[in-house]
């Protein structure tokens, strides 16, 4: 029943599954031929293109969504029948995760001294500088470290799997395995979602402890604020909570970057130009994603 | 047996409009036709890579589209597919890219010594070293050798019936003759039922038992290949000449 509710929402692209693959563009010739024959009005043809676009960008729009609901759906599937290899996953674990700790670090120690520098010059003589440690504590826990790992990873893991997905649709790879009996969501699609929803958490816990340390660092160094001091202004203003909605903030972000980017992949077409051209629409894509759960992060969680 | 029934298949525009067509029990069938005239899309159809707009196809009798929920994986499960441009898997070895072409399921209960087995026979029947190219990644390969290997990982889980799409594409004289006996031998030796789509006429008018040519998404001929090189229809007559006059040119090339 879920599956047929997202079949039906993407029945208008491509779908995953070649038996749904039963599709008409009736609707599309009709649309064609009645835009044809009203353009002769000149008064109605640009609220007609207006309406146009607008009805064109919202069936891409539930296409997409319809998609990729299908495809977590079959993610779900596939893992609940155990058909995932764990060992992909793990693969994948290492991939996106271990070989993205440098880059995640570097960007980390650069925000908190960032976060700690700007502080400084906002604070001085007005504001006591240990607030500093509340400033950059709660700056790095509650945006900085999910949201900066997020769209470094965006760049590091998803353009990296839309690209290899994309290569593989356009080579007829993904044909083969369908071709050998095998999916393609549980051999390739899975790991890489459930890899990506372990360690983006797990990639935001250590950038949130880099980021508070290089921040301390700066604000030591440069400010002259005591360890001492720097931690009793991040405990006057601490929550517990902050540290539950930064993990949701980077789990949800797990999730989306791989889903959307392994998406973008399978819908790839047209060579290596369609690589190209889908693996930055993907990037756009994930990097919009994440700024607008970003956005709706505080006005559901934070009082 | 496969037998297609009122194919139908557009991708904004028609492709192929309602292709009826039965390749029998063991035959080796060639389907021909200028590019773009949907021959790769029926191939496809045949294991539900594509489904059609309207119609079915039927293995052994069995509906693809419409039959049992599973009636697809079965159906994938009888019948190997070797591609165009072969689509090995560019991050495994040869040696796993011919042992995904043993069921998901027969793999798991197998020793992993038997599946090695399996694919160092499979290469050997496609004239491939095992040795040599085992543990080599297909960007290592040669064109013809990753062809080869695509053959291998068709045949290694004992299909009942074999799909080539333009197996020789890309390949040179000397590469394509081999590439043809050997899908000669192996349908002869596999006792499998083929279908071959290619471009090469005369190669294909050699080692096929039916041939039939698709124009305009109909199916324009269907018969043996003595009747389509002695055929009244222009359209087929140009590409018997075309075909005559290419082989000719390269059998001159070959002998310069």
């Amino acid at each position: 029943m879920v599956e047929r509710c997202f079949v039906f929402l993407g029945w208008m692209g491509t779908p995953m599954d070649p038996r749904s693959n039963v599709e008409t563009r009736t609707s599309e010739v009709g649309l064609e031929a009645g835009r044809e024959s009203l353009e002769g009005n000149a008064f109605l043809r640009i609220p007609l293109r207006v309406v146009e676009k607008i009805g064109r960008t919202s069936r891409t729009v539930t296409e997409h969504a319809g998609q990729l609901g299908l495809l977590f759906w079959r993610v779900l599937v596939n893992l609940v029948q155990l058909k995932v290899s764990y060992k992909e996953i793990l693969n994948q674990i290492y991939v996106m995760g271990v070989q993205s700790i440098p880059i995640v670090i570097v960007t980390a120690v650069l925000a908190g001294i960032v976060t700690s520098q700007q502080g400084g010059y906002q604070f001085t003589a007005t504001i006591p500088l240990y607030v500093m440690g509340s400033i950059v504590v709660t700056s790095v826990v509650l945006e900085l470290a999910p949201v900066l790992t997020a769209i470094v990873l965006v760049g590091r893991v998803g353009a990296r799997i839309t690209a290899e997905l994309g290569t593989m649709e356009v080579s007829e790879q993904i044909d083969a395995f369908h071709s050998v009996g095998r999916d393609p969501i549980a051999a390739i699609a899975a790991p890489r979602i459930v890899a990506g929803f372990i360690v983006v958490p797990i990639l935001t816990g250590i950038a949130i402890i880099v980021g508070i340390y290089a921040g301390l660092a700066s604000a030591k160094y440069t400010l002259g604020i005591g360890t001492e001091a720097f931690f009793y202004g991040a405990r006057l203003f601490w929550h517990n909570w902050d540290l539950v909605y930064s993990f949701s903030k980077a789990t949800t972000f797990g999730l989306a970057i791989p889903l959307i980017s392994t998406h973008m992949g399978f819908r790839t077409t047209g060579g290596a130009a369609g690589v190209g051209k889908t693996t930055t629409a993907s990037v756009m894509f994930m990097t919009l994603t994440v700024l607008i759960l970003d956005a709706l992060f505080p006005p559901m969680f934070l009082d | 047996m496969i037998r297609y029934r009122q194919i139908h298949k557009a991708f904004d525009e028609p492709v192929l409009s309602g292709v009826d067509l039965t390749v029998n029990e063991g035959e080796m069938f060639g389907l021909f036709g200028p590019s773009g005239t949907g021959k790769s899309v029926l191939l496809k159809t045949t294991i539900g890579l594509i489904a059609p707009d309207r119609g079915d196809v039927f293995l052994k009798g069995e509906s693809v589209f419409f039959g049992e929920s599973d009636a697809l994986e079965r159906v994938r499960r009888q019948v190997g597919y070797v591609f165009q441009h072969s689509a090995l898997f560019d991050s495994m070895t040869v040696f796993d890219n011919v042992c995904m072409g043993i069921p998901e399921k027969e793999l798991q209960d197998m020793p992993i010594r038997e599946a090695g087995k399996r694919a160092w026979e499979a290469l050997e029947i496609v004239n491939l070293d095992p040795r040599m190219v085992l543990s080599k990644l297909p960007a290592e390969l040669s064109g013809g050798m990753k062809k080869r290997v695509g053959i291998a990982r068709a045949i290694v889980g004992k299909p009942e019936m074999l799909l080539w799409d333009e197996p020789t594409t890309g390949l040179d004289p000397v590469n394509t003759a081999a590439v043809e006996r050997l899908i000669a031998r192996l349908s002869k030796e596999l006792e499998v039922t083929s279908i071959i789509v290619t471009h090469d006429i005369e190669g294909g008018l050699l080692i096929c038992d039916r041939v039939a040519m698709l124009t305009g998404g109909r199916l324009r001929f269907c018969g043996s290949p003595q009747d389509f090189r002695t055929s009244q229809d222009p359209v087929v007559q140009a590409f018997v000449n075309r075909a005559g006059a290419e082989a000719a040119l390269d059998n001159q090339l070959n002998v310069v």
